[in-house]
C-alpha cells in the first residue's frame, strides 16, 4: 500500500492520530502519577512538536499548559546542537523558565527526542506540577522567595536518560532534593511513560506512512492552525485597544492590544520593573497567556498548534515583570499570567460582546497545606487551585465553582478523598452567597469552603488576586466579589488574607477559602422578573437584596 | 431508561445530603473540557438548589460517627417536598460508602413519614467514594425510579396475563441479568443494558469458538461502540457518564458498566466539509427520518450508507435486504455536494468518506486497546450490529489484527447476546488497606462478608449457593496513587503468605499496561467482587455442511471500491445460502437481509459449523 504525500485524507488522518497519540501520553500520566495536583487536578499537559520544536498537537489538561512545551524543546533543540548530543532513546528534562521551563519549578518538563533510523521525526514532551522539588518551603513556592534559587532545584534542560538508561547522578539528584522523594520519583517516571508511549505511537505512524508523508502532515497541520486564526482574526474589529488597570497590590499594569488582518499585537512594554517577589513570570509564560485569548478569540474548537499562534506579535522590556531577569523569583507566575490573561480580555470585551463575558474570578487561587496525617504519621500536602465564579454575557448568567481561564479540564478533589488522604476535616462546600455580581445576567457563584486541621504545626501558604478588586463588570452590571482566605482559629482569631506563606496552623483551626462571584452584565433592573424569583427561591440572593439591586418587588 | 434521562422525563427529585454539602451536586468537580471556549456551559443539576436540603451528622472515611445524625429538620423537608410536588427523594450522605448507618437512618425515617414516596439513598446503589459522583448518581436513579418501576410492574402484570409462569430477568449495563424485584428498586442499572448484551454475547462467541480474546465492535445506524474482552472476560467499570463528551462534563453515574468507547459514527452518520475544506464523518446522523440520501425519503446529506452504496460496497439492487430501492440519484446529488466542496469527483469523495469514517472507528478501537495496554494484534475482531461486516475487516488490517469473525444473525447479534447472559451482580466497595503482612485477615474478611451478602441475595431469589460463582477482584495502586489497577485475585482464602503473589500480579499487569513499575509500596483501595449464577442459556448445536462448494451460494459479480486498494472485481454470496465449510477468498461480498460483509482482497473466507463467517487477513491494509 503506499500513501501520497498530497493526499490529502491521508494527511488527515496521520493528524487525528497526532491529537490522538497525545491524549493517550494524557491518559497514561493521569493514570501513573502519584501527586493529586497531577492525577486529580489534572495540572498537566502533553504535546508533540515537530523535529524542530514547533507544537503539533497538544493532550488536553488546562490550556495554559498547551503552548509551553513547544519552547523547552526548542531550548534543547539549541543547547545540543552537536552531532551525538542527541540519541535515540535519551530523555531530556527541565524546569527553569530560564531554560525553556516557561512557568516555575514546580513544573517538570520532560521531552523525547523520536527518531526514526537516525533522523529526529518529533519530539514528545509532557509538563505537570510536582508536589515538591526542594527551595524553602514545602511545596516549593514561598511568596518569601527573592532569588529562584529558594524555589527549588533548577534543571537547566539536561539529558537525565541516555540511550534508554536513567542517568543515576541526575535521577540521584533529583530525588534527593525532594522533601516527597517518592512521589516526586513516581511523578518523574510516569512522564517518562507518557512521552516514551507517545513515541512510539508515532514512529509507528511515520513507519506505517513513510517519513516524508508524515512530516508533510505535520508541515500542513501546521500552515492550517495559521490559516485558521487568520481567517478568524479578519472577523476581528480593528484598531488600537488600550486599558490600564490597578492591581491589589497598588501597582498599575498597561496594556495595548492592536488588532489588524496580518497580527495581534500584544504591547506591554509600559509596565513595572521585575519584583522583588516571585510575582514575575518569563516573556514566555506572558506569550501563554497571549496565544490563551487569541486561541479563545479566533477559533476554540479547532486544535491549537503553533500555527494557531503565528500572526502573534509580543512586546515586552526586559528586566519588567512580564520578562523577569535571573535571578528573579517567579513561584507565583501564573497569577501574573492570569493577570494579563484578564488585562487582555478585559481591554477588549467592550469591543467584542458576543465574544467576551464580563469578569470572572480570575485567580488560580493557589492553595497549599501541608502536615502530618494524623492516622498515619505520613506528610501530607495540598497543592490546589480553586473554582469560583464566572461573567454574565448577554442571553446568559455565568457558570458558577468552575476552574478559572488558567485551568480547564481540571477537578476538585472530592471531601471524600481529602478527609482520607490529608489530615483535615471538610466542614463544608458551598456556593458563595456573598452580595456581588449582580445585571440583566448575573455572574455566577464562587465557593465557600472550610478545612478543619486535625494536628498542630501544619502550614498554609496561599496567593490569591483579585482579592481587592473583584471582577469586574460589563455595561452597568455590578462587579463580582472578591478572593480570599479567612483563616479562623479556635483560640477566637480571624484573620482574612490574599497572601500568606508558612503560616503554623494548629488543631482544629479552620482555613476558609472563598472565591469571587462573577462580574454582571447589563442594568440588574432590567433583569427577568421570573429568574430574580428563581434566585430568591434557591437562597441565592435575600429578597431586601433583590429590592435594593434589582428593584424586584414580590 | 438511557431516553428517560435523556429527554429529561424523569420526576422531580429532592435530594438530602450532610449538612454543608448541599451545593456539591451544583459545584460538581469544576472541569471545563471545552477549555478554550470562553462560552462553555456547565451542566445543569438535575436538582435545583431549593430542592437540595441537608441534615447535619457525620461520619468520617474511616466510618466512624463524629457526629450523630439529627433527623430533626427532616419533617419540615419533607413538608417541603411534598408541598413542590417531589415525587422522588434522594438521599446522599458523606462516607456512607464506609459506613451506611446514617444514611438508613434516614431512608427508614423517610419511608415512616412519608410512606407513599420514591426514595433511595446512595449506598443502595454504590459503596465507592466520591460524593459528587454519589449523589448524582443517587439524583438520576430517584429520577427515573418511579417511571421504571410503574413500566416494570407492567411489564411483569403483562406477561403474567399471558400465561408466563417464570420471573423474568431483566438485561443489565454489566453484561449480567438481574431480576425485576432487584431491578425495580435501583433501574438506574439498566442504563447501557442495550450495548452490554452484544459484548457479553461477543464474549460468549468468543469462548464458544476459541477466541477467548475479542475486540467487540457494535456498528449501528448513528454510533458505534466497541469494548475489549480478554481471556473470556468483559471489563466491567463504574466511572460512567451521560452527555459527556469533549464540549461537556456530563452527568457521573456510578454503577457497573461494561467498558466501552461509543464514537458518533454509523451507517447515518452525516459527511460533511468544514469551512477550511476538510472533510468530517459524524457525529450528527440523518437519523431513521430523513436517513441516507438513499433512502429516498428527502434526506439531501450524504451519509456513510451512501458512500457504500456508491463504492459498490452495498448492493444497490438488494438495499435493505431488498426492502428499499436505493434513490441513486439523490445518493449521487449528496455525494457530490460533498466532492464539489473538496473539489474532487463523486468517487474520490465516497472513498474520503469511508476512510475518515474508519479512521474514527480505528481509534475508538485504539482506546480500549492500545490506551489499556492491549496490543490489538492478539486479538480477535467480533463485528456486529447493521454496519459491522461492511467496515470490519478494513479496520482489522489498519489495526493489525489477523482475524475477524462476523456472527451469524449480526445484526441482531444483541439479542443473542442476551440469551447468554448470567444472573450476574457486581459489587464495588471502598476500602483501603496495605498490602502488608496482617492486612489479609481484613480483606478476607470483605470479600467472605460481601459474598456471603450476595448468596443470601440470591437464596432469597431461589438460585441455590452451591450454583453461585465467584470472581475476586482488587483495586490496587502504589501508594500516593489515586487511580488503581484492577488484578484478579486467584481462588482460595486470602492469607498473608499470599500477599506477595496478589503483589506480584498487580506489578506485572502495572507494568504491562503503563511501561514501568515502582519498589514503592502497594494498596488496596477496594474490592470488585463478580457474583454469577447461569440461569438456563441456550445450548448452540453444530452443524453440518451438505459438502457443497461456496460456488453454488454465489450470486453474481461486480466491481466494489476498495478505496485504497482500487476497484476490484468481487464475486457476491448469498448469506442465505452460505453453509458450514464452505470456503472462498475475497474480493468478495456477503449479502444478508440484515447486513453486508465486505471482504478485501486476498482475504480468506471460512463458515463454521454455528453459521459465524471467520475472515482471515494476510497483512494488507484497509484506508
Amino acid at each position: 500500500m503506499s500513501y501520497s504525500a498530497s493526499d490529502p485524507i491521508t494527511l488527515e488522518i496521520i493528524q487525528n492520530s497526532l491529537q490522538a497519540a497525545a491524549d493517550e501520553m494524557f491518559a497514561v500520566m493521569k493514570k501513573t502519577a502519584m501527586s493529586s495536583i497531577i492525577y486529580e487536578v489534572l495540572d498537566m499537559g502533553t504535546g508533540i512538536t515537530d523535529a524542530k520544536g514547533a507544537l503539533a498537537s497538544s493532550g488536553a489538561g488546562i490550556p495554559a499548559f498547551v503552548g509551553m512545551l513547544d519552547k523547552a524543546v526548542k531550548v534543547i533543540v539549541a543547547k545540543f546542537d552537536k552531532p551525538g548530543d542527541i540519541e535515540p532513546g535519551d530523555v531530556f528534562v527541565t524546569n527553569d523558565p530560564y531554560y525553556g521551563g516557561v512557568t516555575h519549578l514546580s513544573d517538570i518538563v520532560v521531552a523525547m527526542p523520536v527518531f526514526v533510523g537516525d533522523r529526529i521525526i518529533a519530539w514528545t514532551a509532557n509538563i505537570a506540577h510536582n508536589s515538591d522539588v526542594g527551595g524553602m518551603a514545602p511545596g516549593s513556592l514561598s511568596g518569601n522567595a527573592t532569588e529562584i534559587f529558594q524555589e527549588g532545584l533548577r534543571l537547566p534542560a539536561i539529558k537525565m536518560i541516555s540511550r534508554g538508561e536513567p542517568i543515576r547522578s541526575v535521577m540521584d539528584i533529583i530525588k534527593v532534593n525532594s522533601r516527597m522523594p517518592d512521589v516526586l520519583e513516581g511523578d518523574v517516571w510516569a512522564a517518562i511513560a507518557s512521552v516514551r508511549i507517545g513515541g512510539r505511537r508515532l514512529v509507528e505512524l511515520a513507519e506505517k506512512y513513510g517519513t516524508d508523508t508524515f512530516e508533510t502532515a505535520m508541515t500542513s497541520f501546521l500552515d492550517f492552525g495559521e490559516v485558521v486564526t487568520r481567517r478568524a482574526l479578519a472577523n476581528l474589529p480593528k484598531g488600537t485597544f488600550e486599558l490600564t488597570e490597578e492591581q491589589d497590590d497598588g501597582q498599575f499594569f498597561n496594556v495595548k492590544v492592536t488588532i489588524s488582518d496580518e497580527a495581534f499585537v500584544v504591547d506591554l512594554r509600559d509596565n513595572p520593573d521585575q519584583a522583588r517577589n516571585p510575582v514575575n513570570t518569563s516573556r514566555d509564560g506572558v506569550m501563554v497567556a497571549a496565544q490563551l485569548i487569541v486561541k479563545s478569540l479566533t477559533d476554540p474548537y479547532s486544535a491549537a498548534n503553533e500555527g494557531s499562534f503565528r500572526p502573534i506579535r509580543l512586546l515586552t522590556r526586559p528586566g519588567s515583570v512580564f520578562e523577569a531577569m535571573e535571578p528573579a523569583p517567579i513561584g507565583f507566575y501564573y497569577e501574573v499570567l492570569l493577570r494579563v490573561y484578564d488585562l487582555i480580555w478585559r481591554c477588549l470585551a467592550p469591543h467584542m460582546p458576543d465574544r467576551l463575558a464580563a469578569g470572572h474570578f480570575a485567580s488560580v487561587c493557589g492553595t497549599f497545606i501541608g502536615g502530618v496525617h494524623p492516622d498515619t504519621g505520613r506528610q501530607y500536602t495540598i497543592i490546589e487551585p480553586q473554582i469560583g465564579g464566572w461573567g454574565g454575557k448577554p442571553g446568559r448568567d455565568g457558570n458558577s465553582a468552575i476552574f478559572c481561564g488558567f485551568h480547564g479540564e481540571t477537578y476538585n478533589c472530592p471531601a471524600e478523598i481529602n478527609e482520607a488522604r490529608n489530615g483535615l476535616y471538610v466542614d463544608r462546600m458551598e456556593l458563595n452567597l456573598e452580595p456581588g455580581g449582580e445585571g440583566r445576567y448575573r455572574g455566577g457563584r464562587g465557593i465557600v469552603m472550610d478545612y478543619r486541621l486535625r494536628a498542630d504545626n501544619g502550614f498554609l501558604t496561599m496567593g490569591y488576586t483579585r482579592s481587592k478588586f473583584p471582577a469586574w463588570a460589563l455595561d452597568g452590571g455590578r462587579e463580582g466579589s472578591p478572593n480570599y482566605v479567612r483563616y479562623l482559629g479556635k483560640d477566637g482569631t480571624d484573620q482574612r488574607y490574599s497572601f500568606v506563606s508558612g503560616l503554623t496552623t494548629h488543631t482544629d483551626d479552620v482555613i476558609r477559602v472563598v472565591t469571587g462571584n462573577g462580574g454582571g452584565i447589563g442594568d440588574p433592573r432590567e433583569r427577568d422578573r421570573t429568574l430574580v424569583a428563581e434566585d430568591i427561591k434557591n437562597g441565592l440572593i435575600t429578597p431586601e437584596r433583590a429590592r435594593e439591586v434589582y428593584g424586584y418587588e414580590a | 431508561m438511557i431516553n428517560a434521562l435523556t429527554e429529561r422525563k424523569g420526576v422531580k427529585v429532592g435530594l438530602i445530603t450532610t449538612e454543608g454539602f448541599r451545593d456539591s451536586l451544583e459545584i460538581a468537580r469544576g472541569n471545563r473540557p471545552d477549555f478554550f471556549n470562553l462560552h462553555y456551559e456547565k451542566p445543569r443539576p438535575f436538582v435545583p438548589r431549593y430542592l437540595r436540603r441537608e441534615l447535619p451528622g457525620r461520619v468520617t472515611y474511616k466510618g466512624q460517627e463524629l457526629r450523630s445524625l439529627d433527623l430533626s429538620g427532616l419533617p419540615a423537608i419533607l413538608d417541603d417536598f411534598r408541598a413542590e410536588g417531589v415525587e422522588a427523594v434522594a438521599i446522599c450522605f458523606l462516607h456512607s460508602y464506609a459506613n451506611p448507618g446514617h444514611e438508613q437512618a434516614a431512608l427508614e425515617a423517610v419511608r415512616r413519614l412519608w410512606p407513599e414516596v420514591s426514595v433511595v439513598s446512595s449506598h443502595q446503589i454504590t459503596r465507592e467514594w466520591r460524593e459528587y459522583e454519589r449523589a448524582s448518581t443517587t439524583v438520576l436513579s430517584a429520577y427515573v425510579q418511579p417511571t421504571a418501576e410503574r413500566y416494570l410492574s407492567r411489564l411483569a402484570a403483562g406477561l403474567a396475563d399471558q400465561g408466563f409462569r417464570h420471573s423474568p430477568y431483566i438485561m443489565q449495563s454489566n453484561c449480567g441479568v438481574d431480576t425485576l424485584d432487584s431491578v425495580s428498586r435501583i433501574p438506574i442499572t439498566m442504563v447501557e443494558s442495550g450495548p452490554a448484551s452484544g459484548f457479553w454475547g461477543a464474549a460468549e462467541l468468543g469462548k464458544l469458538i476459541g477466541e477467548p480474546n475479542v475486540l467487540a465492535l457494535d456498528i449501528g445506524g448513528t454510533t458505534a461502540k466497541c469494548s475489549l474482552i480478554e481471556n473470556g472476560e468483559v471489563k466491567i467499570k463504574t466511572d460512567y457518564w451521560i452527555e459527556r463528551d469533549r464540549t461537556s462534563s456530563g452527568y457521573p453515574i456510578m454503577v457497573p458498566v461494561v467498558d466501552l468507547v461509543e464514537i458518533g459514527n454509523g451507517g447515518g452518520s452525516i459527511a460533511w466539509v468544514d469551512d477550511y475544506g476538510k472533510l468530517h464523518v459524524g457525529p450528527r446522523s440523518a437519523g431513521a427520518v430523513p436517513g441516507p440520501a438513499a433512502y429516498g425519503r428527502g434526506g439531501t446529506r450524504a451519509t456513510t450508507t451512501d458512500a457504500n452504496l456508491w463504492l459498490g460496497r452495498i448492493n444497490r439492487d438488494y438495499f435493505c435486504g431488498g426492502e428499499v430501492i436505493a434513490d441513486m440519484q439523490a445518493a449521487e446529488a449528496a455525494l457530490g455536494e460533498v466532492a464539489g466542496q473538496l473539489g474532487v469527483g463523486v468517487d474520490e469523495a465516497a472513498r474520503g468518506i469511508i476512510r475518515i469514517a474508519n479512521n474514527n472507528m480505528v481509534n475508538a478501537l485504539k482506546l480500549v486497546s492500545l490506551n489499556r495496554g492491549h496490543d490489538p494484534r492478539d486479538f480477535t475482531l467480533v463485528v456486529f450490529g447493521g454496519g459491522g461486516a461492511m467496515h470490519g475487516m478494513a479496520l482489522a488490517a489498519e489495526l493489525g489484527v489477523r482475524k475477524v469473525v462476523v456472527p451469524a444473525g449480526a445484526s441482531v447479534f444483541s439479542a443473542w447476546g442476551m440469551m447468554m447472559s448470567d444472573l450476574r451482580r457486581d459489587y464495588f466497595l471502598t476500602r483501603l488497606a496495605d498490602l502488608r503482612p496482617g492486612s489479609a485477615a481484613g480483606i478476607e474478611a470483605l470479600f467472605a462478608e460481601t459474598e456471603a451478602q450476595a448468596v443470601a441475595q440470591f437464596e432469597a431469589e431461589g438460585v441455590q449457593p452451591s450454583r453461585v460463582k465467584f470472581f475476586r477482584y482488587g483495586k490496587f495502586r502504589y501508594q500516593n496513587q489515586e487511580h488503581t489497577t484492577e488484578v484478579l485475585i486467584a481462588e482460595g482464602p486470602i492469607t498473608d503468605a499470599r500477599l506477595s503473589e496478589i503483589e506480584t500480579a498487580f506489578h506485572t499487569t502495572y507494568e504491562r499496561e503503563y511501561t514501568y513499575r515502582l519498589a514503592a509500596p502497594v494498596e488496596m483501595v477496594g474490592i470488585h467482587l463478580v457474583a454469577s449464577a447461569e440461569v438456563g442459556k441456550l445450548t448452540m448445536q453444530q452443524r453440518e455442511g451438505s459438502g457443497a462448494a461456496a460456488e453454488t451460494a454465489l450470486k453474481g459479480h461486480r466491481d466494489v471500491d476498495y478505496a485504497l486498494e482500487g476497484v476490484h472485481r468481487a464475486a457476491i454470496y448469498d448469506g442465505e445460502r452460505l453453509e458450514p465449510g464452505m470456503h472462498f477468498v475475497g474480493p468478495a461480498i456477503i449479502e444478508d437481509p440484515g447486513t453486508t460483509v465486505v471482504i478485501h482482497p486476498g482475504q480468506r473466507v471460512s463458515i463454521d459449523g454455528y453459521g459465524n463467517t471467520h475472515i482471515e487477513l494476510n497483512g494488507g491494509d484497509g484506508q
